[in-house]
């Protein structure tokens, strides 16, 4: 299942979503909450996604994270349709190409640094004699090494979003979601986090999507879409 | 969700109410059934056989010993004993005559009978084998004898001879041999004129599941060890069928209440585990954001309720040795420590069907969970 995608195509897009469209219906009608949304991201780009509150920034981010389906559209990952995907198979497309940062870092507070980082890599299948080294690694990419064997909630709110950050960069996936990464936390830790996401992208093979009401995050990406009622547009 | 959740919860309060209900309603009637039939239990098994002699000229058939030894052997017998009685003895006390029956009992005669000495003790297996002539008296005949002095110890004559006194049996289950007087067996033989060779015989089941079988099988055994055809069984058949019956309902009474009450923790698992899918919804969506599949989700839930389930019967384990040992205690009885491993294994057993049974649906519903509605929870 691990090769549902070709990392082959060098040319292609890595994602590409095509009338990307999502309704829901709330008793009283339909609500509309993407419309017709185009969107092409290569490898090496960090793309911000900006917009007002209920503009459709999280839903869309949900939906290239296979967290939820689009009503109608396409959407494509390295040329393959990965809306036909099965609930195993879409599983698997997370674990394997996607990492998650939440604006709440949603660490298992009863769980160590350790134990929540080392969740992904149990779910890939990766060995445990394995795990420790992997979990180092990342670890020191971000500076937490330090903090390895400590509960999720001893941790500020800085560390917390920087072991988020590591969870979501443990499997080495394709694509990196963050969801306000920067939201709760002050100038500085956001500037850290924000080095930290550049540093993923160092190796070119990575695309990363922010979304962000914050323009100063939105100023250190390689590209910067807006969207506004369901509408997306590039600045 | 809610709904559901409280439908465990309506239904685990009304098992618990019904249980007590029952407890308190039915366990009056029980106890009321039980005292009331309480003198029965020691007779209902026993079973009582004697060769009868059909006409008064006929000659006096008596048990064989190898018969009494093979009647022993049976599966399902815990004792038999043999006795010869002369109905019409007597006493002499300053000159009056005192007719009581007196009876020649062998060393298990008291067991078979389950009668326990009001004072003194009764005759041993030496004074039986050295037919000593000591005598234990019932209730009544002590008091005709003796007046109010204590008998023990003291001699009175029975039949011209003269026999020291070692007991007195009373008592509820003894019955009319208030008024008895027994003296070992070979003392017996050896010491009273006129006396019936040993033609009767009683039989103490070990349970009153055996009494049926028991009493079946007597025929054949007597008729393969002497000749005889005038073989007589008595059963306390309608003692034994109230007894039976009131067992029954105990049982009846027993399993329902520890049904209930496994019913009762199925239903407390199952509403433990759906309160907890519910508080960890968000960490059911973060663990498929993060690539768990259903099945790791339905594996983690179903995992942690057969572990609530096993753990709690560990603990009735625990508990249940606990009472083991006190009720050893008092009962001055101990079953066999496999039949309590074997208790325990099941009961570990059937924790793991619980756990599994009561956190399947729960699980079932954490691992259908959709993703984002999860993740958002918080």
């Amino acid at each position: 299942m691990n090769n549902i995608l070709s990392y082959e195509e060098e040319n292609i897009l890595l994602i590409q979503v095509s009338g990307l469209t999502h309704a829901y219906d709330n008793g009283t009608g339909p609500i509309v909450v993407l419309r017709e949304v185009s969107l092409g991201i290569r490898r090496g780009e960090m793309v911000a996604i900006m917009g007002p509150s209920g503009s459709g920034k999280s839903t869309l981010l949900s939906i290239l994270g296979l967290l939820m389906s689009p009503t109608a559209g396409s959407y494509t990952v390295l040329g393959r349709d990965v809306l036909k995907f099965d609930r195993s198979s879409q599983a698997t497309f997370r674990r394997t190409y996607v990492g998650f940062v939440f604006q709440r870092c949603n660490l298992i507070d009863t769980c160590s640094v350790y134990e929540n980082l080392e969740f992904p890599l149990i779910y890939a299948g990766v060995k445990r004699s394995e795990r420790p080294e992997r979990i180092q690694d990342v670890l020191a990419r971000v500076n937490m090494s330090h903090r390895l064997h400590h509960r999720a909630n001893q941790l500020s709110g800085g560390e917390q979003q920087r072991v988020a950050i590591a969870r979501a960069l443990v499997n080495n996936p394709l694509i990196v979601l963050a969801d306000e990464p920067t939201g709760q936390l002050d100038r500085m830790h956001g500037e850290l986090v924000m080095d930290h996401f550049e540093q993923i992208m160092s190796d070119g093979d990575k695309a990363v999507l922010i979304v962000t009401h914050d323009a100063q995050v939105a100023s250190r990406c390689t590209r910067v879409c807006l969207i506004e009622d369901g509408v997306l547009k590039s600045i | 969700m809610q709904r559901r959740r409280y439908l465990g919860v309506i239904l685990a309060v009304a098992l618990g109410t019904a249980g007590f209900i029952a407890i308190v309603t039915m366990g009056r009637d029980v106890k009321k059934t039980l005292n009331r039939d309480l003198d029965l239990l020691g007779g209902a098994n026993l079973i009582m056989a004697y060769l009868d002699a059909g006409h008064k000229y006929s000659k006096m058939q008596q048990f064989q010993p190898e018969t009494i030894d093979a009647l022993r052997a049976l599966p399902g017998v815990e004792a038999v004993s043999a006795i010869v009685s002369k109905p019409s003895s007597h006493s002499s006390v300053q000159r009056h005559n005192i007719g009581f029956h007196v009876v020649g009992a062998d060393g298990f005669f008291w067991d078979v009978n389950s009668f326990t000495p009001v004072k003194g003790s009764f005759f041993n297996a030496e004074d039986i084998s050295q037919k000593r002539r000591v005598c234990v008296l019932g209730t009544k005949l002590a008091l005709r004898i003796f007046g109010d002095v204590d008998p023990v110890g003291r001699m009175c004559w029975i039949e011209n001879e003269q026999y020291r006194v070692v007991g007195v049996l009373g008592g509820v289950a003894v019955g009319d041999l208030v008024d008895f007087g027994f003296i070992p067996i070979t003392t017996a033989i050896e010491y009273i004129p006129g006396l019936p060779p040993p033609y009767k015989i009683y039989i103490r089941c070990t349970s009153w599941d055996d009494v049926k079988r028991v009493a079946d099988a007597i025929p054949d055994v007597v008729h393969r060890h002497q000749l005889t055809d005038s073989l007589r069984i008595e059963v306390r058949w309608e003692e034994l069928k109230r007894v039976k019956s009131m067992a029954w309902w105990v049982e009846l009474f027993v399993y329902f209440a520890t049904v209930s009450t496994l019913i009762l923790g199925g239903f407390g698992i199952w509403n433990g585990m759906m309160a907890t899918v519910k508080t960890r919804k968000a960490e059911i969506g973060l663990k498929k954001a993060i690539g768990a599949e259903d099945r790791d989700i339905l594996a983690q839930f179903l995992v942690e309720a057969v572990c609530l389930s096993f753990t709690s019967a560990l603990l009735g384990g625990v508990l249940g040795l606990g009472a083991l040992e006190i009720g050893s205690y008092f009962l001055k009885s101990r079953p066999h420590d496999t039949l309590f491993l074997a208790c325990v294994g099941l009961a570990l057993l059937f924790s793991l069907v619980l756990g599994a049974g009561a956190g399947f649906y729960p699980s079932i519903r954490a691992s259908h969970m959709e993703v984002v509605d999860a993740i958002r929870d918080e």
